[in-house]
């Protein structure tokens, strides 16, 4: 069994409890224990890098010094506002001694070495280009067109980092459901932004956002929505109707995390998953597609 | 929407210099190709886009730096830093803009973006994990009063109706978590808070 340090993050714990449901489950099948580090905090996503410099690389540093003290050698982070927060207090440490020292200093748990930070799709793609993932499936999943919704934060960053994959074109997704008999549309807004927390305080900005991703994901004949992020998942998901009605979209897409998608391939009872917990249906394709 | 008119003090202004410094981004490197204007997902909303606000800071013109729309409403999607030909993210001075908006104690022209974030971040220090319930309740109530105190009173409804609506559908669909997440080492967390505080 390889161990990973996992960093679940706030949503994960919370409206997207699925998530971190879905991950755990998942990754035990490939053989891999997620080790959640002790007592984590905020990683003070979007809010802390509007508000306070210091604290947008201070909060996430000291979930890197808790998840150096697992010993383990990397940590796998699924939300991509957390990933990319993580990842950019990581290098920005590296770079800035003096702040590191700084940081250290009000640590129980120092910040030392440079344990890999990596998104969800980072431990997944290589697994589905080895066949792995095929290997573990007992049903291929026929039928299911996803566009595949990165957002921003999977593969834009605020400073320069080394991205593992197209940075407007990504791949990762597509290559996992590929590898699992889907048949992923194209589309033109697959890294476009959903507004993440504006749909909360600048609804109308998020809405017209959200409608051009739908209109998009529609007018390509996509059957679902995919994501490997909390908030773009809610977001997609929660605000659909809101968003269809308001801008004269009939069509409605279930928002799937990727992690059920996989599991579903894994033959996984989809209740157990949290499946039925979405704000769009998502039952119904499952069952259309005889994929129950 | 047309760009203002920019009022040119470069030789007064002290202002290129201090948002180079405070965001790490070289601003004279801008030669105005626009590819991030191009990019900008809330350009048109916003009638200001990257290249405008780096104009603005080149120029000195504080006042117009300090007050535009694209400084609160950028959703810091990173689309212009990436597509930058010279690697300035403009997300990160946006970050800056309003950082020092706030230290100036300037009125910020989006309240409820302002006051969202403000509210993540106390959520964030009391438990040490964002609470989406606590969070919310601090949000919703500041902007439920200074909108009720300019006589906003049919935003304040639709508000309370619109949350009231998404609250009801998260509870039937499982994803209201009620319960309380907090870090045990809170005092750890809250010294990082307070050493933010001192710089």
């Amino acid at each position: 069994m390889t161990q990973l340090a996992y960093y679940p993050g706030c949503s994960l714990h919370s409206s997207s409890e699925l998530y971190d449901v879905q991950c755990k489950m998942v990754f035990k099948n490939l053989g891999i224990e997620l080790k959640e580090i002790d007592d984590w905090n905020c990683c003070g996503a979007t809010a802390a890098s509007k508000t306070d410099e210091f604290l947008a690389v201070a909060l996430p540093a000291r979930n890197l010094g808790l998840a150096t003290a697992t010993g383990l050698s990397e940590i796998v982070i699924p939300c991509s506002s957390c990933y990319s927060r993580t990842l950019v207090s990581q290098k920005t440490l590296a770079a800035d001694p003096g702040l590191k020292d700084s940081i250290n200093a009000e640590l129980s748990q120092k910040i030392k070495g440079d344990i890999k930070v990596s998104s969800i799709l980072e431990v997944l793609v290589p697994r589905a280009r080895s066949g792995e993932l095929a290997a573990k499936a007992v049903k291929k999943l026929e039928g299911l067109k996803p566009a595949c919704y990165y957002g921003c934060l999977l593969t834009r960053f605020p400073i320069d980092v080394n991205v593992p994959d197209d940075v407007e074109n990504p791949q990762g997704m597509e290559t996992v459901l590929k590898a699992l008999g889907a048949t992923p549309v194209d589309w033109g807004y697959k890294t476009d932004c959903c507004g993440a927390s504006a749909s909360v305080n600048d609804a109308d900005q998020s809405q017209l956002l959200m409608s051009r991703i739908f209109t998009d994901a529609v007018g390509r004949g996509a059957n679902c929505l995919v994501t490997t992020c909390p908030l773009c998942q809610f977001n997609v998901d929660a605000y659909q109707d809101a968003v269809g009605k308001k801008y004269g979209i009939e069509k409605r897409l279930p928002v799937y995390f990727i992690t059920e998608l996989i599991g579903m391939s894994m033959g996984f009872d989809p209740i157990e998953m949290q499946v039925d917990r979405h704000f769009v249906d998502a039952m119904g394709l499952l069952k259309e597609l005889n994929l129950l | 929407m047309p760009s203002p008119v920019l009022k040119y003090e470069p030789a007064t202004s002290t202002l290129l210099a201090e948002v180079t410094k405070r965001s790490g981004q070289n601003l004279q490197a801008c030669y105005q190709c626009r590819r991030c204007a191009a990019g900008c997902p809330v350009g048109e909303e916003t009638g200001v886009t990257p290249d405008r606000l780096i104009r603005m800071i080149v120029v000195g013109d504080r006042e117009e730096a300090l007050n535009n729309l694209l400084v609160w409403k950028c959703v810091a999607c990173y689309t212009c830093g990436t597509r930058c030909p010279n690697n300035i993210q403009t997300a990160r001075i946006t970050e800056t803009l309003k950082q020092m908006a706030k230290k100036a104690h300037a009125r910020p022209l989006t309240p409820r973006i302002a006051d969202f974030h403000s509210a993540f971040m106390t959520s964030t220090r009391h438990l040490g994990r964002f609470n989406e319930i606590e969070a919310l309740t601090i949000y919703e109530t500041k902007t439920a009063i200074k909108e009720l105190s300019q006589g906003k009173v049919k935003a304040v409804i639709d508000e309370m109706i619109g949350q009231a609506r998404l609250a009801l559908s998260m509870m039937r669909k499982k994803r209201l978590h009620i319960g309380v997440d907090r870090v045990k080492a809170r005092s750890e967390v809250q010294a990082l808070f307070e050493k933010a505080k001192g710089r």
